[in-house]
Order: structure tokens, then sequence, then C-alpha cells
């Protein structure tokens, strides 16, 4: 009786295991013998047109192989994927937003990434971009964004009727928000609900403060001077809270989100907000009296009038080094990599003018071309600096607590330096030892 | 061995395997891991002794912050929820009008999701064309309007009365429970003696109604600790971090990789409310006698 029931309680032991081990068997592949790879993705990951789904269907349709496209929240993917790579539940491929600095700890593409330095395509990217999906001289993804520029997009009929010009330095910028707020327009839409908008004036200007004190990313880099001592950078912030108090953001600005500039924008509520070029065709499209209305210039916070590029910063997509289907992965990359089905991304995304494959010819006008030549250019900051870009979010609650009134300009620049060397801390930097 | 004794753990086998994979082990787990630097940009989990602890209680005050603000809300929310929850059940048992309707009104926020209820709120609370600010201002009440979740005053406040709009219904429900519980004898008996209402309500309804009230108590006050989905979809922890709470900032340690720290503020969760617990627990033991 006893030997009876001490082999059931073994048998039903056996069996729980063996039900769970069941639960993490067979992820990516179907019982027909047809591969399936998993794409895990942030929203902002992929075109919010679905080209990237559409394309994916033909090449199930060529190849048999099935991308099983896994959709997450913006916010909650950067957390996700962080999780799913350290418990080895990645999927197949997996896109992250990259930039030179911090794809390196974001990925561990040596423990998770499949090397495609050997890979034709990897050639055939552009050189502003390699370097943002390369560790130690391997390359391990593959983008498709266009290096990224933050511009103060400007409502020209208000400009002309107010007899104002784009200005070029931080008092012209103060002086036509007076006259624009005088007519009650929001002078300059802000965003802080969104968590991360408020904080490009910051970084964004990057180039200035390298530009006035050369050596400045290098000595941020070597923890031989804190970001507190950025005096420049305190000036931006300050006259943030100076545009808040003045209500140049206009009146309960702190519930504002992105999303809504659009409308605010178009609807001439708001005369300037920040975007990134193409944002013209999306103003206009939903808003077809501001076709041909809208100017641009770079943002003179700061007596900035240097132009921020940050050459990644958006996301590229990674093959699972531990994937089941590591060939398939390579296939699909070779495949959408191809000269027409880049184009064909390109040409079905939101209207970005650019793409980081120097074969795909851009759709920038004149003016932009024009405005580039005639202003010089730098990498931002958070593309240049270490450990910026990790507490983007947490630099964008500070700022809002600054705007509410709980915190300071100093205070916001010890959290950033806190945060730093928190970061630098887990990961064993040698700057911060 | 005694058969009648080994067949009580036969039969629940399955169940304790379950029990001890899915629940126990990982808060073993967490607790162990709030002793490491376990984080997501490596593979090492190395053993810190209680530097995270250290860290939160004694090297941080933005941590004692959300561990204030937390008890804040736990208090005030609880209080808010038993006063109002006793105050509709009196109301619905006293033979109000329709009382299965307001019943049902009442109690059908307690159904909803905070995700829909939080995203209602944010509606009606926005400051430019929310219901509330708006309706304000057409009563020519502009002083009023505020920026209910934006500013440092209002934002903490706000996040409260949400929450206990939407959690006073099932409290009232219990409180219902309990109120027809009692013998309509004692009321019998006590008009007889001449006693007013207050009188009824301090010497019969509440006393009889402390179990009951015990109960809530434990609900309302596990549930304010354990607050997170209200203050995130509300405010995200905002303006600043005027109302983060613990377990927005166990959200955001996570979030930012940082699995240690994060264990460890839920490891200090768990041990408040353990206390806090282990005290309710004993006050439920005790009789009340009348």
């Amino acid at each position: 009786m006893r030997k009876r029931f001490l082999l059931s309680l073994v048998g039903a032991l056996l069996l729980s295991s063996l039900l769970l081990a069941g639960c993490n068997s067979g992820k990516s592949s179907e019982g027909s013998g047809k591969v399936t790879l998993t794409f895990g993705t942030s929203q902002s990951g992929i075109p919010r047109t679905g080209i990237m789904q559409t394309m994916a269907k033909e090449y199930e349709q060529e190849t048999g192989v099935k991308i099983d496209f896994q959709v997450v929240p913006d916010a909650q993917w950067r957390d996700l994927i962080k999780v799913k790579l350290a418990s080895g539940e990645a999927p197949d491929i997996f896109n992250v937003d990259v930039d030179p600095l911090s794809m390196p700890a974001n990925v561990r593409p040596e423990e998770n990434a499949i090397d495609l330095t050997n890979e034709e395509f990897t050639g055939r990217m552009s050189e502003e971009i390699l370097p943002t999906v390369s560790y130690k001289e391997k390359v391990y993804g593959v983008s498709f964004a266009p290096s990224k520029i933050w511009y103060v997009y400007y409502n020209k009929r208000i400009f002309e009727e107010l007899g104002i010009q784009p200005p070029t330095s931080y008092a012209e910028f103060k002086a036509i928000s007076q006259k624009i707020k005088d007519k009650d327009i929001i002078p300059f839409y802000q965003a802080p609900a969104s968590g991360w908008y408020q904080v490009l004036p910051l970084f964004e200007t990057g180039p200035n403060y390298e530009q006035a004190t050369p050596g400045t990313y290098e000595k941020l880099n070597n923890n031989e001077m804190k970001v507190a001592d950025l005096t420049q950078l305190k000036t931006v912030i300050e006259q943030l809270k100076e545009f808040a108090d003045l209500g140049y953001f206009g009146k309960d600005f702190l519930s504002n989100t992105v999303e809504a500039g659009i409308e605010a924008f178009g609807q001439e509520k708001a005369a300037m907000l920040l975007r990134v070029p193409g944002t013209e065709k999306e103003v206009s499209e939903a808003y077809p009296d501001m076709k041909d209305n809208m100017g641009f210039f770079v943002m003179p916070w700061g007596d900035n009038q240097t132009i921020g590029v940050n050459p990644g910063g958006s996301a590229a997509m990674f093959g699972n080094k531990n994937s089941k289907h590591p060939e398939e992965v390579l296939k699909f990359f070779r495949w959408i990599t191809e000269h027409d089905h880049l184009q064909r991304v390109f040409d079905g995304g939101e209207g970005n003018l650019t793409i980081c494959w120097p074969e795909i010819e851009p759709k920038l006008t004149q003016d932009y071309i024009d405005y580039e030549k005639n202003h010089e250019k730098g990498t931002v900051m958070q593309a240049a600096v270490k450990y910026i870009d990790p507490q983007w979010m947490d630099i964008g609650k500070d700022l809002s607590g600054m705007f509410a009134g709980a915190m300071t300009p100093d205070q916001i620049l010890q959290n950033i330096d806190k945060r730093r060397a928190e970061q630098a801390k887990v990961l064993k930097d040698d700057a911060w030892q | 061995m005694n058969v009648n004794k080994i067949y009580p753990w036969y039969f629940s086998s399955g169940a304790i395997v379950l029990y001890l994979l899915f629940i126990v082990a990982p808060a073993l787990l967490g607790i162990y891991y709030s002793f490491t630097d376990w984080n997501s940009y490596s593979s090492e989990k190395n053993f810190i002794g209680l530097e995270h602890f250290r860290t939160i209680l004694a090297g941080d005050p933005t941590y004692l912050l959300f561990i204030k603000n937390t008890v804040l809300f736990t208090l005030i929310t609880s209080i808010a929820k038993t006063v109002l929850g006793l105050f509709l059940a009196l109301l619905l048992v006293s033979g109000v009008k329709a009382a299965n309707l307001h019943r049902m009104i009442i109690f059908s926020p307690q159904v909803l999701s905070f995700l829909i209820v939080g995203l209602v709120f944010k509606s009606l609370l926005d400051p430019n064309n929310g219901f509330v600010n708006v309706t304000l201002r057409s009563l020519g009440l502009d002083v009023l309007a505020q920026n209910w979740l934006g500013s440092l005053t209002w934002a903490m406040p706000s996040i409260m009365a949400v929450d206990t709009w939407k959690g006073m219904g099932y409290i009232m429900v219990l409180f219902i429970a309990g109120l027809l519980a009692i013998p309509r004898d004692y009321y019998e008996a006590a008009s007889i003696d001449g006693a007013g209402f207050w009188q009824k309500l301090f010497r019969i309804t509440i006393p009889m109604l402390m179990p009951t009230i015990t109960i809530a108590t434990v609900l309302n006050i596990t549930y304010g600790l354990r607050v997170f989905d209200a203050v995130y979809v509300l405010t995200n922890g905002g303006p600043g971090n005027a109302t983060d709470v613990i377990n927005t900032a166990v959200y955001s340690s996570f979030a930012k990789g940082y699995w240690g720290i994060g264990s460890a503020l839920s490891t200090i969760l768990f041990v408040i409310m353990a206390i806090i617990s282990f005290f309710i627990i004993r006050l439920m033991n005790r009789k009340v006698e009348y």
C-alpha cells in the first residue's frame, strides 16, 4: 500500500514537471513543420501603415516562412524585451531602439544577437547608422531609421500677420513668443504628459555645448566633469522654466500629450511645436489649410544655432542568437534589405524623408537641403554622452516637477549626475570606479 | 504509517507542487534577488547584502517620499472608503426608494478596470477641456477650476478621490450585508428605552458592525499599500515624483533594468504589509461581546 502510494506521489510530481516543461517548448515552430518566426517590436518600431506586415505576408507566400508580429505598446516594450532577453525567451527577431552608447548594454549583443558582420546588406547601410548597431567591430542590427533632427515648426500665416521672423537667439525667441501670446495663441506647444517631449531641448542642443567648450562630451564620458557643471545646459533648463512661467507653453500645459500637438498646431491654437522632418505631410493631411503654411528653424534655447543630429535613436532589428531558426532569420533580413523591398518600406512608411540606406533616394525638399547647408551640424548629447538616453523619462519627470514648482534646475542637474553614477556603477564603468 | 494521515497529503500533492513552484518559490527568489545587484545589463548576480535596503531607507530621500505617499494614500483612502461606504449603506438600508438601483449604480465602478476609470477621469479632470473645469467655469466658479492632475497641490488628492469613488461601492455592499445581519430586536428594545438615532448608531450599529469594519479595513489597507494602477494611469507619478508610490517605484526600477533594487522595494512593501496584516489579524481574533 505504502509503496503504491509513494509510486503514485512520484508519478504526480513527474507529471507536473512534464506539464511545466511542455509549457516552454515549441514556441516558434508549428506542428506541421512550417517555420514561424516571432517578431517582437514596440508600436513605433515598425511603420504604423502596416507595410512591414504586408510585406511579411508576401514573404510567407514566397518562402513558406511565416512572420508572427508581436506588437507591444512603446512604453512597455523597452522593459519587456530586457526581461525576455534575460530569461532567454526573446522573439526570433526583436526591435530595440538603438544608439551607439546604450545598445550594447540594452541588447548585450554577444550573448543575444546574431552576428551580421559578413552579410552583404551591412555594407549597404549608411556609415552613420552602423555604429549604433555595432559592438566591438561586429554588426548586429538592421535599421531603416533616418538620422533624426528635431526642428521647431512654425505657422507662417501667424508669423506673417504678426510681422515676426524665425528667431536666431533666445531673446528673439522670447520676444516673438510674447507677441504670439498677446494674440491669445499658445506660442509653443509643450507636452509634459507624454514624459519625454520636454527633454528634447536639453540634449538636442548638445552640439552647442560642445562647440562652446570643445571636449565637453569626452570629459563627461570620462567622468572628468559633472553634468551639473554644464552651465549652458542649466541655462536651457532655466529658459524652459521661464517659458512655462511666462505662459508661453499655454495655461495648464502639464496635461498636454505629444499626440494632441498636431491638432493644436493644425487648428492654429499653437504657433510652434517641435517635430521631425516630414511633419508637413502629417499636418497637412489632417488639416489641409496648413499646406504650405509651415516653416521650421533650429531650436534657439541657449542661443543655439547648430542642428542637432541623432544618427540612431530609432528601432533596429536584431536576430535572436538563441533562436531555433537562425538561418531563416538571416534569410528574412536578406530579403527585406533587397533594394526594391527597402524602397517599399520607405515609400510605404509614415512620411520619413530619409532612410539609412544611401541607395534609396531621400525625399528632402530644397528647404531642408538649403537649411542644412547654411547651418553647422553636430551630434546630439544623448547619442554622444553616456548614461543620458537611459534616464530620458526620469529627466522628463524632473522637468514636469520643475514646471509644477517642485524642483529647481540645480536639483535636476544633480539628479542627472546621480542617475549617471548609478548606471555607471551597474555597468562597472572604469571612469566611475 | 497511518493511511488516514497520508491521504490528505496524497490528494493535495499536485496543488502543493504548483503552490510551491508558482507562489512560494518566486516570493523567496524575489527576496533573494533583493540582496543582489541583479540587473538587465549583466548576466551576473552578485550578493551585495543590505546595500539596496540602505539606499532605500537611508541613502535616497526620494524612496522615503514614495513610502510616505503610499502610507498617506492608504490611510486617507481607507478612512474615506470606510466612512462613505458606511454612510451609503446606512442610507440604503433605511428605506430609501429604489435602493437596489442605487446600490447597483454605486457598486458599478468596482467592476470597471482602473484603466478605463483612469482614462475617463483623465478626460473629466483635463484642466482645459475637462468636464469638471468646464462646468465650474460655466457656473462662474473659475477660481475653483484647477489643474487637478498636474499640480503639486491637487494631484494626490485627485487620485485619492477617484480611487475612493471607485472603491466605496464595494465597501458599501459589505456594510449592507453586515447591517442586515444585525437583529432588529436590539433597535426595537433601544427605541422602547428612548434611544435616538445617534445612540443607536454608536451603541448598537457600529459595535455590531465591528467584524465587518475590520474586514473592510483589512481590504482597504492591503489595497492601498498595493496601489499602482490608479497612480500610473492618472499621473504616472507626476508632476515630478509628487504622486509616486512604492509600486510605481518598483515598476520604474524594473523598467530601468535595476531588478535588484526593484526586488528590495517589493520586499519592503511585503514586510510593511506583513506587519500590518499581523496586527489586523490579532485585532480580528479579539472577540467582541455585547
